[in-house]
């Protein structure tokens, strides 16, 4: 008994420690927004802000008036991006488990090798695609082209393989169609996988730096991160405005995360053993 | 039987309507793509001022032989891969493990140790390179504790490692969550067996936990190395695009992008880099299995 | 029958999606008939912002069938200006930095502008080596909206306190100057440096040496070397000077400066204004560069508008060219001493050759070697920047450092034919 709490306690030290480490930095941040630039350059070292200000959220925002507009696009992105793969990745998964036709394993195959590639060798093709498609500077040059998701297809496969298949061969006999059973019965049962997913494609979209970066040229077209990275570049020393502006990103993924938190751990599937 | 055809003909149009999407886009935005950059692989590029394709065969891939840049920048991609990967893993493993222990608070835990991977690279990059000032928050507390202070944005020597902190830090969490999901599939049974055998918490960690997640940590490797081949944002960010000081963070990805859009006339050469760099990231997944392929022979 | 419903719904959507997408561009010249033509330029601080924009609103106002549409670019400005032009969806102006013009102009991605200059925008009024940073065989693709030189900012409290009576004259005064007011303890040095080729650039050609030689880099030659040898030698041997970085002022001497952690500085017009905003109590002076060799030197920076040879409005992007670099709207922009005039007309009309802190940086017009030597330049600055640190720093000697540089300069110059 004794030897189980010393354990314990042990433990209890690695995770405490390790909490520490995490809640540091984004508290280091948050002090230091609300701070005054006279103490963000004086150098002190000290959490609890002599000067307490809302200044630099109230000056982020006047200074920066495409501050709303970022964060508009950023969820607009992310939100359409995130439906629509959650809606074809199902599809395809679900076509790729349960549904047999000529060229599915040829399909399979291509998917997963698309896995494989790496999006750097096809970024500037890409960006040439799209400028010939006029898309460049638009949503939809963000969205479409990452519309759809190998590794979340590949994913859906594995979650609708192991789909009792009882269930859709009762929605058979109530008469709904393929598309009925799919959209009524069987996506409603993929809420844990879809959940995960959700989670994991809304962020790439959202913190996504490097396709918008070379897509969005109007600033009223950026997102968070590019609209971020810009602002740093015009108050390069003003610390106390970026940590104010990191602050403000940093809350709707959160509020997002504490919504779907629950079935997170539970629809993570991606190694299926059959 | 004419039946039995119609049925089929129905189902696979069905199967290819729900693939449209899927075929459509990966065709549009993956496939061509990647024909056209094989295109683009074997041309000098210039697109400013009128687009012109020169062809000039191998030469891009040639290149590299004599391009410091790209030999720097992929030891310093080869060294943030073998650094971070190993760590992020062990660490992700270690704490899912602890977390997984059923102890009171465990919940409390887990939100707070995700806050770090949903937050934005870019965020993080610039919350890091405050702390990482001079006089920031990590000096203050290396001096507490006598340590060396570093300059660790303006010092080559130490710039990619404040990089690799900040990733290890960043994604060990993320990969801490797809473990812990694993841990819950292994049966409490195998571990009551281990303690009527009297095995401690770090010998049920060694002989139980770990080898029931080797399946899970092959994954885990995987994403990883095709992560942190994929170093972008965070060189971006720190070095203001430029992959300094002194090319210390300078990655492959940074190169990439620098020569696609910063010098002008080598956006084939880029693809060039870009394809190497695939085959790069295939043939060190490929190991990857090998390895753990090898491992659970024993 | 569901299944129906679904993909109405589904039809519905994407219906209404595209018309959200579709709906937020291309509404150019629509309303009103006017024709928008779209400007970029980095951010600058918020005076000049203000400033860039009350110009801007002058010229709507004489030319009412024009809108101006300002998109700023506050960060990587000539990366993301690059990409721009391949894609397409660059601003019809621009600003152009001097030396970054060369390799641009080359790829004829710049409208060339002699068929629209007229005898009434008088050209030869700007400052010659500014404007002909924009010339290739005869041909102008830029005209330079302002310029700054280099000076050596000092501040007058330190010098007074260790009994200095007056700016350095030579290069060995300010380092004897350097090591009376240098104090280690407390971080405070005789010189803040940038160590950058583009603020040493005249120092390095001023022992009869070359950066570039025929496109090549050729700065591992003896005579550049030992130009620069002294920039290195102040913080390795005298450790009398210090980069920003190493006392925690970021990436900028003048908040080095502003901070009392460098009794001088050299640094441009822009940082006149800086410390006013930022550090209004600091008390300093200016005075041109000191000599080196008896021979008097600085950098000069400038800065043009250049029009996108794809513009699809190239007359009305005359008309502001012609506006922001003419008389008129050339003193709007320059009188507020943000930056100094090309024009030679409006600097004596704003009596900036007069004015105590700027009449140094003005006076360096004339003997400034301008920031520009052709295409590879930017390739040269990166690999003698990133080498030279390393040289700065004491981790190898100099010598060493720029012949790596300069081998490395040449292959990355090779990788780009």
């Amino acid at each position: 008994m004794k030897k189980r709490s010393a354990g314990r306690k042990a433990l209890y030290i690695i995770l405490v420690v390790y909490a520490i480490i995490t809640v540091i930095p984004f508290l280091w941040a948050l002090s230091s927004s609300f701070k005054t630039l006279g103490e963000i350059v004086s150098g002190s070292i000290n959490f609890i802000p002599k000067d307490f200000t809302l200044e630099n959220y109230k000056q982020i925002f006047t200074r920066e008036p495409l501050f709303g507009r970022w964060l508009f696009n950023s969820l607009f992105i992310a939100t359409v991006g995130t439906l629509l793969n959650l809606l074809f990745n199902s599809m395809a998964g679900y076509a790729l488990a349960r549904l047999s036709f000529p060229g599915k394993k040829s399909i399979f195959i291509i998917i997963l090798a698309v896995l494989m590639i790496p999006f750097q060798v096809t970024l500037i093709p890409n960006f040439l695609i799209l400028k010939e498609l006029g898309w460049l500077n638009s949503y939809q040059g963000m969205i479409i082209p990452g519309a759809v998701n190998a590794t979340f297809i590949f994913m859906m496969r594995q979650f609708f393989v192991n789909f009792p298949k009882e269930v859709e061969e009762a929605a058979a006999i109530d008469g709904l169609g393929r598309f009925g059973t799919f959209f009524r019965i069987v996506l409603p049962l993929a809420k844990p996988a879809l959940a995960a997913q959700t989670i994991f494609v809304f962020m790439a979209f959202w913190n996504d730096f490097m396709r918008p970066l070379i897509i969005m040229s109007d600033m009223e077209m950026f997102t968070l991160p590019l609209g971020l990275n810009s602002f740093k570049g015009q108050f390069i020393s003003y610390w106390n405005y970026i940590m104010a502006a990191s602050m403000v990103f940093t809350l709707p993924i959160i509020v997002l995360y504490a919504f779907f938190n629950r079935y997170f751990v539970k629809g993570i599937k991606f190694t299926g053993d059959k | 039987m004419k039946m039995f055809t119609k049925k089929e003909r129905k189902e696979a149009g069905q199967g290819y309507l729900f693939l449209l999407p899927t075929i459509l886009v990966l065709g549009v935005f993956v496939i061509a793509p990647i024909l056209y950059a094989v295109f683009l692989s074997f041309h000098k590029v210039e697109l400013l001022g009128g687009a012109t394709y020169e062809f000039r065969g191998l030469d891009n891939f040639l290149k590299v032989t004599f391009d410091d840049r790209a030999i720097i920048a992929l030891k310093n991609t080869a060294v943030y891969v073998a650094v971070v990967v190993p760590t992020q893993t062990f660490l992700a493993l270690v704490l899912a493990a602890s977390l997984n222990a059923g102890l009171k608070g465990q919940k409390f835990f887990r939100v707070v140790y995700f806050l770090p991977t949903l937050t934005s690279s870019a965020v993080l990059t610039l919350i890091f390179m405050w702390m990482y000032n001079q006089n920031g928050l990590i000096n203050y507390v290396l001096k507490i504790f006598h340590l060396p202070t570093y300059n660790w944005i303006g010092d080559p020597d130490v710039a990619l490692i404040a990089i690799m902190i900040m990733n290890i830090w960043a994604t060990a969490p993320f990969f801490m969550v797809i473990y812990l999901a694993a841990l819950q599939d292994i049966p409490d049974s195998h571990y009551e067996a281990a303690e009527l055998d009297g095995a401690g918490a770090i010998q049920k960690f060694w002989h139980i936990t770990v080898p029931n997640l080797r399946p899970v940590t092959s994954f885990v490797v995987i994403m990883g190395i095709i992560g942190t081949f994929q170093l972008f944002d965070q060189s971006y960010i720190f070095s203001g695009g430029s992959g300094g000081p002194n090319n210390s963070t300078l990655t492959v990805v940074l190169l990439i992008y620098q020569y696609a859009f910063k010098t002008l006339g080598t956006m084939g050469y880029a693809t060039a880099i870009a394809f190497m760099l695939a085959i790069i990231i295939l043939v060190a997944t490929l190991i990857q299995r090998k390895f753990s392929k090898e491992e659970s022979l024993y | 029958m569901l299944s129906k419903k679904w993909l109405s719904s589904l039809g519905i959507t994407s219906l209404l999606l595209s018309t959200i997408l579709t709906g937020c561009g291309n509404d150019e010249e629509s309303k009103s008939g006017k024709t928008e033509i779209v400007l970029s330029g980095w951010g600058g601080n918020p005076v000049e912002k203000k400033l860039l924009n009350e110009v801007l609103a002058d010229f709507e106002k004489e030319h009412p069938h024009i809108d101006v549409k300002l998109n700023t670019i506050n960060d990587q400005y000539m990366d993301v200006l690059k990409t721009r032009l391949i894609g397409g969806t660059a601003a019809d102006v621009f600003y152009l930095d001097a030396f970054e013009a060369p390799a641009l102009i080359e790829t004829g991605a710049i409208e060339p502008l002699n068929k629209y200059v007229t005898d009434d925008f008088d050209i030869n009024d700007f400052e010659k080596p500014m404007i002909d940073a924009f010339r290739s065989d005869g041909e102008l693709y830029g005209l330079p909206k302002d310029y700054s030189t280099l000076a050596l900012f000092y501040n007058k409290k330190m010098f007074k306190e260790h009994g200095i009576s007056g700016p350095p004259k030579t290069w060995e005064e300010l380092e004897e100057i350097a090591k009376k007011v240098t104090d280690e303890e407390k971080q405070v040095y005789g010189l803040g440096v940038m160590p950058q080729i583009e603020r040493l650039y005249y120092l390095a050609e001023s022992k009869g040496g070359e950066v570039i030689t025929d496109g090549r880099a050729s700065f591992a030659d003896d005579k550049v070397v030992n130009a620069i040898q002294p920039i290195v030698d102040m913080h390795i041997k005298d450790k009398t000077a210090a980069t920003p970085s190493e006392v925690g002022a970021g990436q900028s001497a003048g908040e080095m400066f502003g901070r009392g952690k460098a009794a001088m500085v050299v640094e441009g017009n822009w940082n006149i204004p800086y410390m006013e905003e930022t550090f209004p109590d600091i008390d300093y002076g200016t005075a041109e560069l000191p000599t080196v060799n008896g021979k008097k030197g600085t950098m000069s920076f400038t800065v043009g508008y250049a029009m996108n040879a794809e513009s699809e409005h190239k007359k009305e992007s005359w008309e502001l060219i012609e506006y922001l670099t003419g008389k008129e709207g050339m003193k709007k922009w320059t009188s507020k001493g943000l930056a100094l005039p090309t024009r030679k007309s409006v600097a004596s009309e704003l009596g900036f050759d007069q004015d105590e802190l700027r009449k140094p940086l003005v006076e360096g017009a004339s003997y400034a070697t301008v920031w520009q030597d052709g295409p590879s330049l930017p390739i040269v600055m990166n690999n003698f920047n990133n080498q030279f640190l390393s040289a700065y720093l004491g981790d190898r000697p100099l010598e060493e450092a720029l012949q790596d540089a300069e081998k490395q300069a040449n292959k990355e110059i090779k990788v780009t034919e």
